[in-house]
């Protein structure tokens, strides 16, 4: 750590660069506030910027997602730190908070990196892709991803041998190995935390079988599978590379259910399910897609349409939980569960799984605050102060929830719950002028 | 006519480029006339393309610029913007739509999608040869907006623009505001009533100086556009009229709640079936028992998704509250009233998110819920002073179920008002399920086609209060941007009127369905006059008018013959 310090000062601090951090930050700055985001990860756009396309449009999520990204990034009165965290967040006073943000080195300087990717293709070191989920491998030298903001490489420096092939073959020269981690104190107005949510792990439901059977997989596994920027240009099973042609969906795989902590409902996986099966119809007209529900939730705007469209295009829907999932030697399935309507167990051979995950609380935010508490609800989300008649504020005055951090919510929904906080921010703002 | 353009054909990651040859496009299109350089690329819109486009203009010096992607409904501004980033006037860019014109219409026709790809981008050179620079036309913003609708969104709205330093007024038709928030009593999640809440609001509302509530009011008429919308509102009972002047209209107007038809479950000809909004004000107005014309109600029978979910009918839609408020009045029932035993007669529970709990919370209380099938929903009869609800239970292996109710409660779901006079007034365009529709649900979700005209809350779609106040604060931000410096930049793509060849007919003036034409005079002569922060550019009155005088800016006969030619030459 250089232990350097730039004291700067912004209108507001946004923590978390998807989708709601995103629209918060532009909303305050269209207003002429001047904002920081700061993001975790090496690219802004959360986890929308990585789906395939979204419900109920059947919109390209990276279609909607880019032009914000852009706009965001561009943006004269936003400043974007990625790959960095909020390490501590100090009330000062009434309208006035310090912040502690520490950037880790990229070990490229993004300025002149021109995404030629050069690098990449001289880096010897091969790991898992996180952004693809672990269904492919990338290099320790990479560009996250091909629509990432910005468009840069980074040096995973865990996996990275130090061979320096990679500073060979930059026609640039930006690769610097001598960059070091860097703190920032910083001040801020107020702050909004649209710090997301984490998507439940399948490893906790052991019976299910995931990283076992290599053809049980998670929704955003498939979700990678169908997206425009496809690791492997077609939907297969990951076991044997075999086009799948009876497909199954387990829903509630983390959600509803107290044995694994989480009792409630993720709002999110009927519909995106639902989504895939459609895309899947699509994709490969000849596959039998069956989803395993206990309730279909098809609430919002134009959901229960696109729910009976999927059963109008043929999706099989089965109301029963799966119990248990075992693999056969061909690398099929076979999902033992209840089938509701018969009131019998029944099991059924597919021969691939997608397990419809669930949406955890992000707590890292809770650690943020040292002298105030901002308090958490139930479920380890962010506590809303008065939930029906002002949902973004928190336990602490001039500090607001954006999207997802409070809770399971659409893209849609993450929206406006952004709109609302930016709302708050701007009149907290301007009535502490 | 230009001669330096630059072609951007772009793959969308998959959606155009599975379908249409996009490096066969390039190659069509790079020798016509004008077009200096042909690019393709994965995602036009993606940031570093973006960079390269602005280098391209610059470094050659670009006078125009096609680009060939997705509708222009999703980046129009995109790329408007990248032109003016360059210094290329955005009039410059012509855009053309290969995907949802070509490679999504024809994903069964590959040559001819790609055919047809050429084609359009042709046209779109075609036309960008004849684009001239325009500066846009900059109106002035009054600052204040109109909320029309006092409940729970309209309050939350204005008081969230008067926090921003806007003066705002709050239409309400009803002589007191708070909608049907006012009317209801305990609240889930907080517990809090809805008039405590709305008394809460109102109180902050009245000490605000920049807010003014008028109740027992309603628009009468429109005139103007964003920026300046001048309305005339009628105030009961003295049906005294006042205008006011206004740079935003917020629409809040609400829901109707369902009502049953006659026999619809036994509605209005069995003597104990009511609905929710009747049910909830019995729970919250009943005291010790719950009493039904003079009788003790014991046992309650919620029959779900009544004028929602209809397999046939109009509301194919789920109105999202209802499930959640069902529960919620049936767990404050049983704990208010001794001896109630609640039955649920539903169509799968919708509980979603945290309101999970509730549904948990109710079963461990002992509430029965049964599940019947779209196709066969649950029959009440009346046999003697019995109500008898029957059902095919489909969490029993479908077993026939009969339950002796001494109430029936049908969950009614919220529907669009049926009076829209107001909607009407503002030519605000609808969805499928009747209520007002947003631009884009996920890119502009409280915008709509008439600008400067924002919507939120039950108008817009079934919506708990959480949810109605995030839009009805996103609403806020929305219309305080349109009003907050005081002028707006408006499109400068508006029809333009030749008065040495108008001899004022009148056809024109008939055909806008925007009121932006009316009869003016140069000299002794009566010819059109165009209100251009009123035309919307759509064209209508030009291929009406007798004598070609009117031209609409950026699609003149020159350019649209044009485009025609290069259509039909292919």
């Amino acid at each position: 750590m250089s232990g350097q310090q730039i004291n700067s000062s912004f209108d507001a601090l946004v923590v978390g660069g998807g989708i709601a951090g995103g629209e918060t930050a532009l909303n305050l700055a269209n207003n002429g506030f001047k904002v920081l985001l700061i993001e975790k990860e090496l690219s802004i756009g959360g986890k929308m910027i990585l789906l395939s396309k979204v419900f109920p449009t059947l919109d390209c999520a990276a279609c909607i997602t880019t032009p914000k990204v852009s706009e965001i990034s561009r943006h004269p009165d936003i400043t974007i730190f990625t790959s960095s965290e909020v390490n501590k967040i100090t009330k000062t006073g009434l309208n006035s908070f310090e912040a502690v943000v520490v950037k880790k080195p990229r070990y490229v300087v993004v300025e002149d990196c021109t995404g030629c990717q050069l690098c990449e293709q001289a880096c010897p070191v091969n790991v898992k892709d996180q952004y693809q989920f672990d269904l492919v491998g990338r290099k320790a030298a990479f560009i996250p991803f091909s629509i990432a903001s910005p468009k840069a490489a980074a040096i995973d420096i865990e996996n990275c041998v130090l061979c320096g092939a990679c500073e060979k073959a930059c026609p640039t020269n930006c690769i610097d190995f001598t960059q070091e981690t860097e703190e920032y104190l910083v001040k801020i107005k107020t702050v909004v935390l649209a710090t997301g949510f984490k998507l439940f792990d399948p490893l906790m439901i052991p019976r299910y079988g995931f990283g076992l059977y290599k053809n049980v997989i998670t929704s955003m596994q498939m979700e990678r599978e169908l997206a425009p920027t496809r690791p492997f240009n077609t939907v297969l099973r990951p076991g044997d590379g075999k086009v799948p042609d009876k497909i199954a969906y387990v829903l509630c795989t983390g959600s509803r259910d107290a044995s694994v902590g989480n009792p409630i409902c993720s709002q999110i996986c009927c519909m995106y399910s639902i989504k895939q099966a459609q895309l899947l119809m699509g994709t490969l007209p000849m596959a039998d897609v069956t989803i395993y529900y206990i309730n279909i939730r098809s609430f919002g705007k134009g959901f229960e349409e696109f729910y009976q469209q999927a059963k109008g295009m043929g999706v099989n829907f089965v109301k029963g939980k799966i119990g248990k999932i075992t693999e056969k030697e061909n690398g099929n399935l076979m999902l033992r569960y209840e089938d509701i309507n018969e009131g019998i167990v029944k099991e059924a051979e597919h021969d691939m799984v997608i397990l419809s995950v669930g949406v955890l609380p992000n707590q890292d935010a809770a650690k943020l605050f040292k002298a105030e508490e901002l308090k958490l609800d139930a479920y380890k989300f962010i506590s809303q102060a008065d939930t029906l008649e002002s949902p973004s504020k928190t336990s602490i005055d001039g500090v607001f929830v954006a999207g997802t951090a409070s809770g399971p919510m659409d893209i849609p929904d993450s929206i406006l719950s952004a709109g609302a906080a930016s709302s708050e921010a701007i009149s907290y703002l301007i009535r502490n002028k | 006519m230009k001669k330096k353009i630059g072609v951007y054909i772009c793959h969308c990651g998959g959606n155009i480029s599975d379908y249409v040859d996009v490096e066969k496009v390039r190659q069509a299109v790079e020798d016509e006339g004008g077009v200096l350089l042909a690019k393709t690329t994965m995602f036009a819109c993606s940031d570093s393309n973006q960079k390269d486009m602005v280098d391209d203009i610059k470094n050659n010096d670009l006078d125009g610029i096609v680009v060939a992607s997705c509708s222009p409904k999703l980046h129009l501004t995109t790329f408007r913007n990248v032109s003016e980033r360059a210094g290329l006037n955005k009039y410059n860019y012509v855009h053309a739509n290969i995907r949802e014109q070509a490679s999504w219409a024809h994903s069964d026709d590959k040559v001819g999608a790609t055919e047809k790809a050429i084609q359009l981008v042709k046209a779109a050179i075609a036309k960008d040869r004849f684009a001239e620079s325009l500066e846009p036309n900059v109106i002035t913003a009054q600052k204040a907006v109109a909320v029309i609708g006092g409940g729970i969104a309209g309050m939350k709205a204005a008081q969230a623009l008067s926090d921003m330093d806007c003066p705002v007024y709050i239409i309400e038709r009803e002589q007191f505001v708070g909608g049907r928030v006012a009317q209801w009593g305990a609240l889930f999640t907080t517990e809090e009533t809805g008039k405590d809440l709305v008394a809460r609001l109102y109180k902050d509302l009245i000490s605000r100086t920049n807010v003014i509530i008028f109740t027992g009011a309603e628009v009468i008429t429109n005139v103007g556009s964003i920026g300046d919308f001048k309305l005339k509102v009628k105030i009961s009972p003295k049906d005294e009229i006042i205008e006011i002047n206004v740079g935003s209209v917020l629409m809040a107007t609400g829901f109707d709640s369902y009502s049953p038809k006659d026999g619809e479950f036994g509605y209005h000809q069995i003597d104990n079936v009511v609905t929710l909004p009747e049910f909830k004000q019995m729970v919250d107005q009943g005291d010790k028992q719950l009493m039904f014309k003079g009788k003790q109600v014991k046992n309650i029978a919620y029959i779900y998704c009544v004028g929602s979910r209809q397999e046939e009918g109009e509301n194919t839609y789920c109105s999202r509250y209802c499930c959640t408020s069902t529960i919620h009045t049936a767990i404050l029932a049983r704990k208010k009233f001794a001896g109630i035993y609640n039955f649920h007669f539903t169509r799968g529970v919708r509980t979603y998110g945290k309101q999970e709990v509730l549904y948990a919370e109710s079963s461990q209380l002992g509430d029965i819920y049964l599940q019947s099938n779209e196709e066969t929903p649950p029959i009440i009869t009346q046999a003697g002073n019995k109500t008898i609800i029957k059902v095919n239970d489909i969490l029993t292996e479908g077993r026939e179920i009969e339950v002796e109710a001494d109430l029936v409660v049908l969950v009614t779901g919220m529907v669009p008002r049926e009076d829209n006079s107001v909607g009407t007034l503002f030519k605000l365009p609808k969805g499928r399920d009747k209520f007002f529709n947003e631009i884009h649900m996920k890119l502009r979700p409280v915008e709509t086609v008439i600008d400067g005209v924002t919507i939120c809350g039950t108008c817009q779609g079934p919506k708990n209060i959480m949810e109605t106040v995030n839009s009805a604060l996103s609403a806020a931000t929305k219309s305080f941007s349109y009003v907050s410096k005081g002028i707006l930049e408006t499109e400068p793509i508006v029809a333009l009127v030749d008065s040495g060849l108008c001899e004022w007919c009148n056809l024109c003036s008939e055909a806008c369905p925007f009121d932006a034409i009316s009869m003016g005079s140069e000299g002794s002569k009566s010819i059109a006059v165009i209100n251009n922060s009123v035309c919307k550019g759509c064209g209508m009155c030009t291929p009406v008018c007798p004598t070609d005088a009117i031209d609409l800016i950026t699609y003149s006969n020159n350019e649209i013959e044009s485009m025609i030619d290069a259509l039909a030459n292919g």
